[in-house]
């Protein structure tokens, strides 16, 4: 088990390295003036020449990868000229609503999809499939931004039964008092219910939105290997000596069939991230993607980069843990000698 | 058996079958290529979609030519006017005719996505190509810097380049044609793996053929069937992701209408019950996405020599 691990982890860790090192090339290394780049069109001569001080423009190409690695791992992400604040201040205000939102949406995508894939699958009803497939196509080819405007439009606008482009909480409500930065938990933990279903209401149609090209993704995979997995032997065996058609199918093979799911789960969280920009600026939701959004209009390339690469690393966790939990998952991923076949 | 082996004994040693589909006996590859276009157009469930993309390209490539108001048109008297028969798909906040504007965007996006995955393929291809077929060290460094290339979300990858080479659909295009890059490149090395592994290439190297004229006449003619797949796929990621990046702001600038760029500015009017200027591109955007990944998918089904429905 232990090799398996260690192998893992330096694997990401050459990701994270490889990722890096492509970043500076992209963002550091092409033509152009990366401290103008940084502090945008309308900034003084002395803030680009202190910004060219600082990220070491005047050294060598080596020392100007490490210093640019070494700022970003101490959290030293620049500064926002545009906002007037650290780049790490703007993002460690921003990344709990990120963070909700995100995991809210894996939770209600991964719901659904086990789900719809168990429904067309237990029994073969040709109906549900079909429609499931047309919906997972849709799902697939429409980008996400333009989701969620369909959503504001139907359940807002027309139909008035969610809330609109608010944020978080409605407007009578208050944020409640800050424990975990997640308002559903906090206002939980504070015992205001009220504040929780607001929380709640929020965050369904930014979820849903952000969520349903994966959802579409993951369902047809999980219906694709649980259809492959029922027809294996052992189920027919597991059938045989006597246990119920569900019994089976629950305990030998879904987690069987839920493998590659949960590979793809690590690449949907790592993306909800990313998606994040596309899906807040719509709703105002008030996390790194409108940040990330409007630091584009503002042309305040720091906090753009700074994302970049932020989300290049996250992704690499998180694909890192999921790798990880497939040894726990999986015993053939924990012999070794399996695992190197 | 009547071209089979003339080595006693190979009948009884079934692991020495190849993996792909048997070498039907003197197919050339102009015949295979028509057969298999020929079953392509049979198919019902390829036509569909297929006749969506051509009905999309006829839209891109004579609207604009004859419909008779301009994208750029401004006519501040009937702004934000609902679609009527004078402006099928509305006005926006300029008094611009949507319909105008939405053929013009199809035609950026049908034109750029097409750019950018031919670049892709062209440029995954023939890194998967040699790094499948020459293999070794450089075989090695080639796949890892792919590796480097995935370790990012697609979306992500694709904004740090447009950031990095300047603002702009073309460079946002580059972007875009980058992130492809590695899946062509993996998938047509491990074609490559595949197809070298076959007993007529074998037979071909045995009757002195050179390895160029190998991979050019047997290797490369194997791999289209993979490499159209993917291309299908890929069109439609590349309509997506040339939207998504304009939508941010990163790709088509005002006026451009692009896609994208059209949601964003219809997004404020959406809410208002201006719904057409965002809606139109929207809906056109989801019938290219959907029709190309129909398009993959079922070409798969036909096409792919590893897949269980493999008939050609």
């Amino acid at each position: 088990m232990g090799g398996v691990v260690t192998r893992r982890i330096v694997g990401s860790l050459g990701a994270i390295f490889g990722a890096t090192v492509l970043a500076f090339v992209i963002l550091r290394a092409l033509p152009g003036n990366p401290a103008r780049l940084i502090v945008g069109p309308l900034a003084t001569p002395q803030a680009l020449a202190s910004v060219s001080h600082q990220i070491g423009l005047d050294k060598s190409i080596f020392e100007q990868y490490w210093l640019f690695i070494s700022h970003f791992f101490q959290g030293d992400w620049g500064y926002s000229y545009a906002d007037g604040e650290s780049v790490s201040a703007l993002i460690g205000e921003r990344l709990p609503a990120t963070i909700e939102l995100a995991i809210f949406s894996f939770a209600i995508t991964m719901l659904f999809a086990v789900a719809f894939a168990l429904l067309v699958t237990y029994r073969r009803r040709p109906i549900a499939d079909r429609i499931l497939r047309a919906v997972s196509y849709l799902g697939f080819g429409t980008p996400p931004f333009f989701v969620a405007l369909l959503l504001l439009i139907v359940f807002f606008r027309s139909f008035h039964v969610l809330p609109g482009p608010e944020g978080r909480l409605g407007l009578q409500s208050t944020p409640p008092p800050t424990v975990t930065h997640m308002y559903t938990l906090d206002a939980l933990i504070a015992g205001k219910l009220g504040t929780f279903w607001s929380a709640i209401e929020h965050l369904i149609l930014p979820g849903v939105a952000l969520g349903l090209s994966s959802f579409s993704f993951i369902v047809r995979l999980l219906r694709a290997n649980l259809l492959e997995i029922s027809r294996e032997p052992f189920i027919t065996v597991a059938r045989g000596k006597g246990l119920r058609r569900w019994t089976a199918f629950r305990r030998h093979a879904l987690p069987n069939a839920f493998l590659p799911t949960l590979t793809a789960g690590g690449l949907v969280l790592g993306e909800f991230l990313a998606g994040s920009v596309l899906i807040e600026r719509v709703f105002n939701w008030p996390g790194i993607g409108s940040l990330v959004f409007d630091a584009i209009v503002k042309q305040d390339y720091a906090v753009v980069q700074t994302f970049i690469l932020l989300s290049a690393v996250m992704f690499v966790l998180v694909n890192l843990i999921v790798d990880l939990l497939y040894a726990v998952i999986d015993p053939r991923v924990r012999i070794p000698s399996v695992a190197t076949a | 058996m009547g071209s089979g082996p003339l080595i006693i004994g190979a009948g009884e040693a079934p692991t020495l079958r190849p993996q792909g589909p048997v070498e039907p006996p003197g197919a050339s590859s102009s015949r295979r290529a028509m057969r298999a276009t020929r079953a392509l157009l049979a198919d019902r469930r390829i036509a569909v979609p297929f006749g969506v993309i051509v009905a999309l390209v006829l839209f891109a490539a004579f609207v604009p030519l004859v419909w008779n108001q301009g994208p750029d048109k401004q006519d501040l008297l009937h702004s934000l006017q609902s679609p009527s028969w004078s402006h099928p798909m509305g006005t926006d906040q300029l008094g611009r005719d949507m319909f105008a504007r939405v053929a013009t965007g199809a035609r950026i996006s049908l034109i750029v996505a097409t750019l950018v995955t031919l670049a892709g393929a062209l440029l995954g291809g023939l890194i998967g190509l040699l790094a499948g077929t020459i293999g070794g060290v450089s075989d090695g460094i080639v796949m890892r810097a792919m590796d480097a290339i995935l370790a990012f979300p697609p979306l992500i990858l694709a904004m740090a380049v447009t950031v990095g080479l300047g603002i702009g659909l073309n460079t946002a295009a580059i972007g875009v044609a980058l992130v492809s890059v590695p899946w062509y490149a993996r998938l047509l090395r491990s074609e490559a793996l595949r197809i070298r592994s076959l007993p007529f290439i074998e037979a071909s190297y045995a009757i002195g053929m050179k390895r160029s004229r190998v991979i050019a006449r047997h290797v490369i003619p194997h791999m289209l069937p993979v490499l159209f797949i993917q291309m299908a796929a890929a069109f439609g990621y590349a309509v997506l992701g040339l939207a998504s990046l304009s939508f941010v702001g990163l790709g088509a600038q005002v006026p451009t209408p692009e896609w994208g760029a059209l949601i964003t500015e219809g997004l404020s009017y959406s809410l208002t019950g201006q719904w057409w200027i965002s809606i139109f591109p929207g809906v056109g955007l989801l019938i290219t996405v959907t029709a190309a990944s129909m398009l993959s998918d079922r070409m798969r089904d036909l096409l792919d020599p590893r897949g269980e429905y493999a008939r050609l």
